[in-house]
């Protein structure tokens, strides 16, 4: 009978899970020594044995596959080969949380936020005497910046990889925050000079007065912001920058009597932030916003971006830049049935440094290196060969890997000019490296391990290919290199004109705010005042009233208490400078 | 009976009178159906359309039902370019058979004796598994629980714990005590014992319910990524599909709170940003089998298996 | 037998005598070994797999650390009592996130339940096959659509240039585009019409199956009795449910507290927030950030939604119990 066939299958599988799970397969043991790889492997000639590391990075990324062209190159070279995990539908505290409970840990981590929890399980191999028998790690930062990695016990136990340049920043594009604005409406006025909020909003004005449609028909917005979640700040920071403050992030340090009395301020309360909020509520009334601004969603965003109607935003690049490169390059039927570009078209963006007064100096672009202690690339205590970790590592600072990972391989990747010997690449190259599945099979830049900008050890390229200068222009469509032309500047990093300062030791403080969490007067605060800019920044935008319910916020933000937070970032800048002079920091002339 | 006549004229009045009741009830219920079939379908065409386009064009929004630019790239790359996804189907093909049987079994056996209106325990049993849909432990305390059991790491994970689920237990049940104890009464009059009575006189009589729960434990663990990526993260031979294709989805979410260095947050955005298309062709892959499974169990809900038991 | 039930029937005209109650002798035992013995095993497993992590809820009474090893995780963290919970109550934005949680779940589980039911009484009524199967088919897709894709389309139709305003403008209902998206008073409407639209498919299989076990003779004697199709429903269909909806009913009353986290997380915004966090939402917020990954609120959050959901349960299957309808225990 079908039923008795059916229970007896059944019983069968049930009868072969019991059995199953009676001899388990698994070898842990519940403790996290016997964990991660170190599993050993000959390579086909036999001579060098290659070991397996893996490594997660508690950030999104993509994963490579396992018979990875450059991967396996690396491997023959330095003798390791690691396998990279990222994250995924989980924040990076709960994903360590996880990660530490399960037990079983990779051999090589950078644990984003959850670092400090990893060294505190005691589950990270110190640095220190590595750093002396690899000069190539310890090349990485000064014995000042090591020191400020130093944790409780005085130990190091990670590493940040970002933002390190060598021998000097040779930054090319402005990764940071900027009133963006599109190439051709600076090419329809003529290249103005453009530095304040008024003369930014005229000209949007203006030109999507004069110009209101796109070749397809599609309808210009002058100006949107995005409000999302923790990407509001692109609403919510601008007073700091518009004071001419650099990105602290939560408040403005001001260092008018010296950098060795920095006095914290808040910029949400200034002057200049209600002239700013102001300034948008008469731009909204006119229509010049974009009327979903407070509602739309990131992927929304980026849509409206990607169609080249938003004249202007305030944004960082990284946010946005990337997602609309393709889009931009791809070519649509106008009404009249010709094509056209939207980069040919001039719908790239340019960084605008906007100031509250006209003349004033401003630090949206930050030329130095930042400091990050709070995360970095760590062994962990679970890796089987600490010393073949660090080893590796180091390699990877070695030239002709660093070049392995970043322009690929030589011939196929780039190509070297015999004249001058700058590495250059071909259309086709710079396509490939664009391609997810060409870099899935093919290349490998451990991105979350040690990694320098700047120069190239050669003295002649540079580290990353996106900054090689031929290789900047040439990615530039024609409108955007004629801007930089008109305004006498090569890069974008010119063409936005900040002051050039040496960074703080304080700076950036964000890093600081960032792991507040609820266990201070502060820190409570910091979240209470981040819904109340949640929900009052875009009403007052949008207010029909402006001066009354800017002064209903003010009411409802100082009753989030931001004098406590406040208070701890004083504490947090102090102590910062205090551990900056103990390393022989001096006020700088 | 007396007047035939009589019951005749009835039954024909009745008839007519249904006849235009019945026109005008179909017509509405059908026009009903067809337009909350419509509504309901929109998403998933939608879907399908953004599957079928070219990843930097459907960027721009604005599609709806159709492709504006025809590709296939996107299912090329779901399907086809992931190392790990063969893997996955083949982990997530074996957990789903052997965990929708295991658990079925596992569910209706309870269910089973919960419904037995004399067990001396039903009433406390019965709250002892329902307390258990309501309390947890917590991520964390389950996942160090699953370490000490020797589950993590190990493809057993996937079907031992959740073998047994209150609310499948209690779907049952119910349909089991819809079944009238006429049945079961005779059958032990006859000298059945109770397995008896469950193999071969309730499982028959519950097609519909098993097809139900079938359905959904199928479905659970066809579309279970989270527990591979809690007990296996680092066990690539136990990943299932879902998971994999979640590590190909853009995982920039808005829950990655906090700025990191410009620098860093490049790198992330460079290296991560997935287009919509990949998401949708990677839903549309996995909805398919499932779509497609469901006329196969269809044909078991069929009424008329409650009867030709005991004449009351 | 017959005369005590007869005897207490009129004792009790209205107390209906339950003949299969479980009586407590010996001999029932030794009758029932069989089920008494396999119930035994599922205990067992129950305890292993569901009660043991509950040990897990000292978390919420100490400001908890995580160590490698949970001994000494356990013994070395702090002591703090019921400070997490005092934390959680009085911080004043716990009230509002339980009402709307408690809102959400409640218009769901009302409006899903009435939805799902309906749908699954009106295809029963489809006499074509094919008509049938398909539209069921179709009904159940998008519930397996991630939220992500069903608030897309949701949150772009509601946009000023979408679909709805679109309609509206051109009937002319509104002269200019309304922000759907940015009224608090909207919110909690497009999110139960949100799960409508996503679940009511997937909901209505539980009931379709139950149809299908009422007897059809009922049907037929119905039809003699001239009951017409509505009659029917009401006197047949819907009594042969009353079961199933009981059930169903009263194990979602525990979990209108589970009320969500993706879907009000995707569709809220700054200017709803006060009525689109959820207890889950906020927790996320507070607790888990990931400097101190507070285990402790969010564990002592979890006990809170258990107790409130247990509290629930009780109480409703009391009601069920009172007044003679299937009950959960």
């Amino acid at each position: 009978m079908k039923t008795k066939k059916i229970v007896s299958l059944v019983l069968a599988s049930m009868l072969a899970v019991s059995s199953f799970a009676a001899c388990s397969t698994t070898t842990t043991d519940g403790t996290t020594t016997a964990g991660g790889g170190g599993d050993v492997e000959t390579s086909a000639e036999g001579e060098k044995e290659i070991v397996d590391f893996t490594m997660f990075a508690a950030m999104a990324g993509k994963e490579k596959d396992a018979d990875n062209e450059i991967m396996q190159i690396i491997a023959e070279k330095t003798g390791v080969r690691v396998k990279e995990t990222w994250l995924t539908g989980q924040d990076a505290g709960e994903a360590i949380g996880s990660i530490i409970a399960s037990g079983k840990l990779p051999d090589l981590i950078d644990g984003g936020d959850g670092c400090v929890t990893l060294y505190e399980n005691g589950l990270l191999v110190a640095w220190d005497d590595y750093l002396e028998k690899y000069p190539n790690l310890k090349e990485m930062y000064t014995e000042q910046e090591w020191d400020q990695f130093r944790m409780d016990d005085g130990h190091i136990y990670w590493a940040n990889v970002f933002g390190n340049s060598y021998d000097h920043n040779t930054a090319t594009g402005h990764n940071g925050e900027a009133f963006w604005i599109q190439v051709r409406v600076l090419e329809w006025a003529g290249y103005p000079k453009i530095e304040t909020l008024d003369e930014y909003f005229d000209l949007l004005e203006r030109y999507a007065e004069a110009n209101p449609e796109l070749p397809d028909g599609t309808t210009v917005i002058p100006y949107t912001c995005l409000c999302e979640d923790w990407k509001y700040y692109c609403l919510e920071n601008a007073p700091m920058f518009l004071d001419g403050y650099p990105n602290d992030g939560c408040v403005i340090v001001n260092i008018d009597a010296g950098q060795s009395n920095p006095k914290v301020v808040d910029y949400n309360t200034t002057d200049t932030a209600k002239m700013y909020f102001k300034k948008l509520n008469e731009e909204y009334a006119k229509g010049a916003i974009d009327p979903d601004f407070a509602t739309q969603t990131y992927d929304e965003y980026i849509a409206k971006l990607s169609t080249g109607r938003v004249l202007g935003l305030c944004d960082q690049y990284w946010d946005f830049a990337y997602s609309i490169m393709g889009p931009f390059a791809t070519p649509l039927t106008a009404t009249d049935g010709t094509e056209f570009r939207l980069d040919e078209l001039g719908c790239d963006y340019v960084p605008l440094g906007l100031v509250a007064e006209k003349g004033m100096d401003q630090q949206w672009h930050s030329y130095d290196d930042e400091l990050n202690c709070s995360s970095g690339c760590a062994v962990t205590t679970s890796c089987s060969d600490p010393d073949l970790a660090f080893a590796f590592l180091s390699a990877l600072l070695d030239q002709d890997i660093h070049d392995l990972r970043f322009w690929g391989i030589e011939g196929v990747d780039y190509l070297v000019d015999e004249e001058t010997g700058l590495y250059y690449r071909t259309e086709e190259m710079r396509e490939n490296w664009k391609s997810d599945s060409y870099k899935a099979k093919h290349s490998c830049e451990y991105s979350y391990c040690p990694q320098w900008l700047g120069m190239s050890k050669d003295g002649i390229n540079r580290m990353q290919p996106g900054e090689q200068p031929s290789e900047f222009i040439e990615s530039l469509a024609g409108p955007l290199r004629a801007c930089f032309e008109a305004y006498g500047v090569g890069t974008y990093s010119e063409f936005i004109g900040s002051k050039v300062v040496v960074n703080a030791p304080w700076y950036p403080l964000w890093s600081w705010s960032n792991s507040l969490g609820t266990d201070t007067e502060g820190g409570i605060a910091w979240k209470d005042m981040g819904e109340c800019k949640h929900y009052w920044l875009p009403t007052v935008v949008m207010s029909s009233n402006f001066e009354s319910d800017w002064a209903a916020y003010q009411e409802a933000y100082a009753a989030c208490n931001p004098q406590a937070f406040l208070d701890e970032a004083q504490a947090a800048v102090n102590e910062r400078l205090e551990t900056a002079k103990s390393f022989g920091w001096t006020e700088p002339a | 009976m007396s007047d035939i006549s009589n019951v005749d004229f009835e039954r024909i009045k009745h008839k007519k009178r249904m006849a235009t009741e019945d026109i005008i009830f179909y017509i509405f219920n059908t026009a009903f159906l067809l337009l909350f079939a419509v509504v309901t379908l929109y998403p998933v065409l939608n879907t399908l359309a953004y599957s079928f386009n070219d990843g930097n064009d459907a960027v721009r929004g604005g599609i709806y039902l159709l492709p504006r630019r025809f590709s296939l790239r996107s299912y090329q790359e779901v399907l086809f370019e992931r190392d790990g996804i063969h893997q996955g189907a083949k982990v997530t093909v074996a957990r789903t058979v052997l965990g929708t049987l295991t658990s079925l079994a596992a569910n209706a056996l309870l269910s089973f004796i919960l419904s037995r209106k004399k067990f001396l325990f039903k009433s406390s049993l019965s709250l002892f598994w329902i307390i258990t849909m309501y309390a947890s432990g917590g991520l964390i305390p389950v996942l160090i629980l699953f370490r000490y059991l020797h589950l993590t790491s190990s493809f057993w994970v996937y079907i031992i714990p959740g073998m047994v689920s209150a609310f499948n237990v209690m779907v049952m049940r119910t349909y089991m005590q819809g079944i009238p104890d006429s049945l079961e009464e005779a059958a032990q009059l006859e000298g059945a014992g109770y397995m008896r009575v469950f193999i071969s006189i309730i499982t028959p009589l519950c097609k519909p319910v098993y097809a139900t729960i079938a359905l959904f434990v199928a479905v659970y663990h066809w579309n279970a990524w989270f527990d591979a990526m809690l007990y296996n993260r680092f066990d690539p031979q136990y990943t299932t599909l879902q998971y994999e294709l979640m590590k190909l989805l853009d995982s920039v979410s808005a829950t990655t709170g906090g700025q990191g260095s410009a620098a860093q947050m490049t790198a992330a955005n460079a290296n991560t940003l997935t287009p919509i298309t990949v998401r949708a062709a990677a839903t549309i892959a996995t909805m398919a089998p499932i779509i497609a499974l469901y006329p196969f169990l269809q044909r078991y809900f069929v009424t008329g298996l409650t009867i030709g038991g005991v004449k009351e | 037998m017959e005369n005590s039930i007869s005897e207490s029937k009129v004792k009790n005209p209205k107390k209906e005598i339950d003949i299969n109650k479980p009586k407590f002798t010996v001999k029932e035992f030794k009758r029932q070994w069989v089920l008494v013995a396999i119930s035994a095993v599922y205990v067992i497993y129950g305890i292993i797999f569901y009660y043991l992590p509950l040990v897990g809820w000292i978390m919420a009474f100490q400001k908890f650390v995580y160590r490698d090893n949970i001994i000494q995780a356990i013994t070395g963290s702090k002591w703090v009592g019921l400070d997490k919970f005092k934390f959680l109550f009085s911080n004043n934005k716990f009230p509002i996130v339980i009402r709307n949680t408690f809102a959400m779940g409640t218009l769901n589980l009302i409006f899903s339940t009435i939805a799902a039911i309906v749908f699954a009484i009106l295809l029963n009524e489809v006499r074509n096959k094919y008509f049938k199967k398909s539209i069921q088919t179709i009904s159940y897709m998008p519930h397996f659509l991630s939220w992500i894709i069903v608030v897309a389309i949701v949150h772009d139709a509601l946009t000023s240039t979408g679909i709805v305003n679109d309609l509206l403008m051109r009937v002319g209902i509104l002269k200019q585009p309304y922000a759907f998206l940015g009224d608090p008073k909207l919110f909690w409407g497009i999110v139960t019409f949100s799960n409508l639209w996503k679940e009511t498919g997937w909901n209505a299989i539980i009931y379709l199956a139950a149809i299908t076990s009422i007897d059809p003779c009922l049907y037929e004697s119905a039809s003699i009795d001239g009951a017409g199709r509505f009659q029917k429903m009401r006197y047949v269909t819907l009594p042969g449910l009353r079961p199933t909806i009981m059930i169903l009913l009263l194990m979602n009353v525990g979990n209108v507290l589970n009320a969500g986290f993706e879907l009000q997380y995707l569709l809220g915004n700054g200017l709803v927030q006060n009525v689109s966090r959820t207890i889950d939402i906020y927790v996320l917020d507070w607790a888990l950030d990931a400097k101190n990954m507070d285990y402790s609120l969010g564990t002592a959050a979890g006990i809170f939604k258990t107790v409130v959901s247990m509290t629930f349960i009780v109480g409703a299957n009391y009601i069920a119990k009172r007044k003679g309808d299937d009950r959960l225990f």
